[in-house]
């Protein structure tokens, strides 16, 4: 056996254990969700199931629940991501471009968002919201999902504004454009990508968020995370595993459509000053 | 001059709007827990919730537990995603584009779908035992135990530690290796002269991130973990919904932003060195 190993050579078999390790390890327990949600019957010790079907589908898509929540999500994703865009962008260029006053503190003031754990931040939210009457609201529950996005909706634009070259965008005011032509026609365009990536993370850590939103929305604002809690401990496993499939469909859709985007350059200056 | 000042006042009203929402959903919210965090059962001030921490034997238990959880999470997912981020960067390969594509992907998976999959695929009669008995193996307790734990924080950290890595990798240029090679430097020489402290910085954000993360944790301890002893973040929920004590639950939750701030520290300074480094 041995002169087989050495034929194809020891760096070919490791690389092909780690790749199984990493397939067993994250494709794993997707697998078996996307495996579960086409059963009917599946007994222990079967490896598969002895029936196939789609009754769980039907039963997940009647429930008005569930409709109702995957609707209430997407209002929600999509509001955080416009309201963080207005409110971070400029910021994140404010950060790049211009020299202010303590603009360093207010750059790492961010991090806070991650320095408490989360737990403990959205009880104390709780309270403050209490107060304020915003418990049980579009607002409030709005504001809890943008605690997670704060930081890195501003950190990653700042370092696409920051890597446009002033070089262009002088050449630009040399040749009479407006401060706001140069933006709109030179700068903007070239952090594009880093703006759309930061977008995308912050639309599916919004359509992501639950304990927050268990905390705050209670009783009527149930996104697909929270149904999702009270399935895993309602129904039998398969319908948990057709409503995860409904839940991780826009992800993969989405990182499909922005895969030349997302890069680990990008991606990680919303975690590091670099 | 007076037009420099005039852009800082442009520059402080591009970025108040954002602070001012920090403040409200943030600060605030921190100094308040703060305060609470220090009122004792009959209105007044001290440390008596701090003490409880210590002296309370469930309490002690769970601080260890979520320690040892958080320390073990913090090697192996440091170690697996430093072997990883360099595998990628110094292989070529079918197999080592395939990764390359694929491994962010866990990073934007849902947290209570991915535990929910854990569950199903490790649990006492899941879809692995199941293959194990083929080959007349069992599988150890592991959902419902600090194993289940450690998994789940593996699953979500080694991705995203691995794309902090791999971009800081990706900096350091092919020449730099290849003439350290050239005077025949080991690959053990290499990692250690050059790709570590190239990479320092960033590991020391992996870190942080990783320690915070863990430390903070609900979903996954939640779902997965033991009755007793519990995570911090589990216990802090019982603490508030169940017992209803907000200023112990409040106690917990700046505890665990002390020991985050210690490692906090050293990341923030960092950050600042390199950021007053800039021109």
């Amino acid at each position: 056996m041995s002169w087989y190993f050495r034929a194809i050579g020891f760096r070919k078999i490791f690389e092909f254990l780690l790749l199984v390790a990493f397939v067993v390890f994250f494709v794993g327990p997707l697998l078996n969700l996307a495996v579960l949600a086409f059963s009917s019957k599946w007994n222990y010790p079967d490896l598969l199931p002895r029936q196939w079907s789609l009754q769980w589908w039907h039963f997940v898509l009647q429930e008005d629940d569930i409709a109702k929540s995957i609707g209430l999500s997407f209002l929600i994703a999509a509001l955080v991501t416009v309201l963080s865009i207005v409110i971070c962008i400029p910021a994140a260029y404010a950060f790049a471009r211009i020299r202010f006053p303590l603009s360093r503190f207010f750059l790492f003031s961010f991090l806070l968002t991650h320095a408490f754990p989360k737990m403990g931040l959205y009880v104390s939210i709780a309270v403050l919201f209490y107060k304020l009457g915003l418990m049980n609201t579009l607002l409030g529950v709005v504001l809890v999902h943008m605690i997670n996005v704060l930081m890195f909706m501003t950190w990653i634009p700042t370092a696409a504004f920051r890597n446009v070259h002033t070089a262009q965008e002088e050449s630009a005011r040399d040749v009479g454009a407006t401060p706001f032509r140069v933006f709109r026609s030179i700068t903007l365009p070239m952090a594009m990508p880093g703006i759309l990536v930061a977008s995308i993370f912050t639309f599916l850590n919004s359509l992501d968020e639950a304990q927050g939103t268990f905390l705050v929305g209670i009783p009527d604002f149930k996104t697909m995370p929270i149904v999702m809690y009270s399935i895993i401990a309602d129904f039998p496993s398969s319908a948990g595993a057709v409503f995860s499939i409904i839940l991780t469909a826009p992800t993969i859709i989405l990182l499909l459509a922005a895969q030349r985007l997302v890069s680990a350059d990008i991606m990680a200056s919303g975690f590091q000053v670099k | 001059m007076r037009k420099e000042a005039k852009m800082g006042i442009f520059g402080l009203c591009l970025v108040i709007p954002s602070f001012l929402l920090l403040s409200v959903i943030v600060i605030t919210p921190i100094i308040l827990s703060f305060f609470e965090s220090l009122r004792n059962e009959s209105g007044g001030y001290d440390l008596s919730r701090y003490v409880y921490l210590f002296t309370d034997e469930g309490m002690r238990a769970n601080i260890v537990f979520t320690l040892q959880v958080t320390i073990v999470s913090c090697v192996i997912v440091l170690a697996v995603s430093y072997a990883l981020a360099v595998y990628m960067r110094f292989s070529t390969g079918r197999l080592v584009d395939l990764i390359r594509k694929t491994y962010m992907i866990p990073i934007f998976i849902p947290g209570v779908i991915a535990t929910y999959g854990l569950i199903n695929l490790l649990g006492n009669h899941g879809w692995l035992s199941r293959w194990l008995l083929l080959f007349g193996g069992t599988l150890p307790r592991i959902i419902f135990d600090q194993k289940g734990i450690i998994i789940a924080n593996l699953w979500f950290n080694i991705p995203f530690t691995t794309m902090l890595l791999s971009s800081a990798l990706a900096g350091i240029p092919n020449a730099v290796i290849e003439s350290a090679k050239d005077i025949g430097a080991s690959r053990l020489r290499i990692f250690f002269r050059i790709i570590m402290p190239l990479s320092y910085k960033t590991f020391l954000v992996a870190v942080t991130f990783v320690f915070m993360g863990v430390i903070g944790s609900f979903t996954a301890p939640f779902l997965v973990g033991p009755n007793a002893p519990q995570m911090l973040g589990v216990s802090m929920e019982q603490v508030f919904s169940v017992f209803q004590e907000r200023e112990q639950a409040a106690a917990i939750s700046f505890f665990t932003f002390l020991l985050c701030s210690l490692l906090g520290y050293f990341y923030i300074r960092s950050m600042v060195k390199e950021e007053t480094a800039r021109p």
